[in-house]
């Protein structure tokens, strides 16, 4: 093994040893000053959530997507407007050897070749300004970004990812290609840090990554604004698109892999346990289904709750806590039982199923923990115990 | 569409029932559906009164 050995201007070496391997092998560092990390620092780098499109707690398809939301693929919000008709869903076509099981797959059902002014379909993540404060936007330390991802289509041509501030109306963007059709692609794409734009240090949406799919007139007739930050100007937004993926039935894109992390160097994807990544996830989206189970009427209830009735009367109260502390007070959904019970009605059980006729799911201000407040036609005997079944989603989402 | 709801402990109105999906929102400023509901309540509708 041959070695280089830096002696330290008073005492103290550091040795830098090469292995003893057949051929040449290379190591890149980047370029810029830095300190290079060699433990602890090098854990939770990617800014995605789900980057790996592990996660699907709203289901794996999602059939006549016509409107922006989130379906299927946790986390990952497709804004659409007057651009065809979609299904979504968590695929598992994947880039040969990187280790993923699952790719983000839009497949167009309905075409729209000839756009009005206001389509557009964007692929989009957004972030809490608090998980972003040590990029130290808004100073002259500020830090720059570095985005990489794997995407398969069968549309080649040119793409546009836009960074954009929501807080502060500020943009960044730069294109990529994709030079083969049905070919899995790395692409890699550095964003300099705005010095300008301060990110709010809280739970609301700061930061957005919008990767440009499909853009009407009203996002492409204006210039192309360099690839610095400037204040957000809509027709300046896709100029450079060239690809408009809703032209035609069938069009599709793969996406998988994604990661956005400090610096001007993409490395190596950070996998996250399975665990680590639903909890993550469950702080803006959470539900009481199995994983992969579409939230919906008549499934199998996976709360069952035990309450005990306060009086003899026909109302009642039962805390039910959330698995995370979700990112702001949630929307609640409640949905029936396989057993018994109306749509959005959960069901109180002691010698029979017992349908409640009206279901409210109240976080009463919070963010860690629901009431289910619900009434039903016979009384319940005071201080008796009760099941109580249903199902429910929370949402927080940005 | 949405109707106003009362908490069944306080009996004060701090939610909103969006009617199309039966979701019932808080009223959260940083909450979505809660910022959705106020938009929409912007353009002049009106939700239906809690029972």
């Amino acid at each position: 093994m041959a070695s280089i050995n830096l002696q330290g201007d008073t005492s103290g070496s550091i040795s830098i040893s090469a292995p003893s391997v057949a051929g040449s092998n290379t190591l890149t560092l980047p370029a810029t000053t830095q300190t290079l990390a060699t433990q602890n620092a090098l854990g939770v780098r990617n800014l995605f959530i789900n980057g790996d499109m592990q996660i699907a707690q709203r289901g794996t398809s999602a059939t006549g997507v016509t409107t922006s939301g989130y379906n299927t693929v946790d986390r990952w919000r497709v804004t659409t407007n007057i651009a065809g008709t979609w299904t979504h869903s968590q695929d598992t076509d994947v880039p040969t050897g990187q280790g993923f099981t699952n790719s983000h797959k839009l497949l167009c059902t309905t075409a729209n070749s000839s756009l009005s002014a206001s389509s557009f379909i964007q692929y989009q993540q957004k972030f809490e300004g608090q998980m972003l404060q040590h990029l130290k936007y808004g100073t002259s330390s500020a830090e720059s970004l570095t985005l990489s991802m794997w995407l398969k289509s069968n549309k080649t041509g040119t793409y546009v990812v836009r960074l954009f501030q929501t807080g502060n109306n500020r943009a960044i963007h730069k294109t990529f290609t994709i030079d083969t059709a049905d070919t899995w692609e790395k692409k890699t794409l550095t964003f300099t840090g705005d010095t300008t734009g301060v990110l709010a240090n809280d739970n609301s949406s700061e930061l957005e990554v919008n990767l440009w799919l499909v853009a009407g007139s009203n996002y492409t007739s204006g210039t192309q604004d360099g690839d610095s930050w400037v204040s957000y100007t809509a027709s300046n937004t896709a100029v450079d698109l060239t690809v408009n993926l809703a032209d035609a039935v069938n069009n599709y894109i793969n996406i998988t892999g994604v990661q956005l992390e400090v610096g001007d160097t993409a490395t190596p994807f950070e996998v996250m346990p399975y665990d680590m990544e639903l909890a993550r996830c469950q702080r803006y989206f959470c539900s009481s289904f199995n994983a992969g189970v579409a939230p919906a009427n008549g499934v199998v209830a996976s709360v069952a709750s035990i309450f005990s009735a306060y009086d003899n009367t026909t109302g009642w109260s039962a805390w039910i806590p959330l698995p995370v502390k979700m990112r702001t007070v949630p929307s609640m959904t409640a949905y029936r039982d396989s057993v018994a019970g109306t749509d959005g009605q959960w069901a109180t059980y002691d010698s029979g199923y017992t349908t409640l006729s009206s279901t409210t799911l109240s976080p009463g201000g919070t963010d860690n923990g629901f009431y289910c407040n619900g009434s039903r036609s016979s009384a319940f005997a005071a201080h008796d115990t009760y099941l109580l079944r249903g199902n429910f989603t929370a949402d927080a989402e940005l | 569409m949405y109707k106003l709801i009362k908490d069944s402990i306080s009996n004060e109105i701090n939610m909103v029932r969006r009617l199309s999906d039966g979701a019932c929102i808080p009223f959260a400023e940083a909450n979505r559906d809660y910022q959705e509901f106020l938009a929409w309540k912007a353009e002049g509708n009106e939700p239906e009164e809690a029972e």
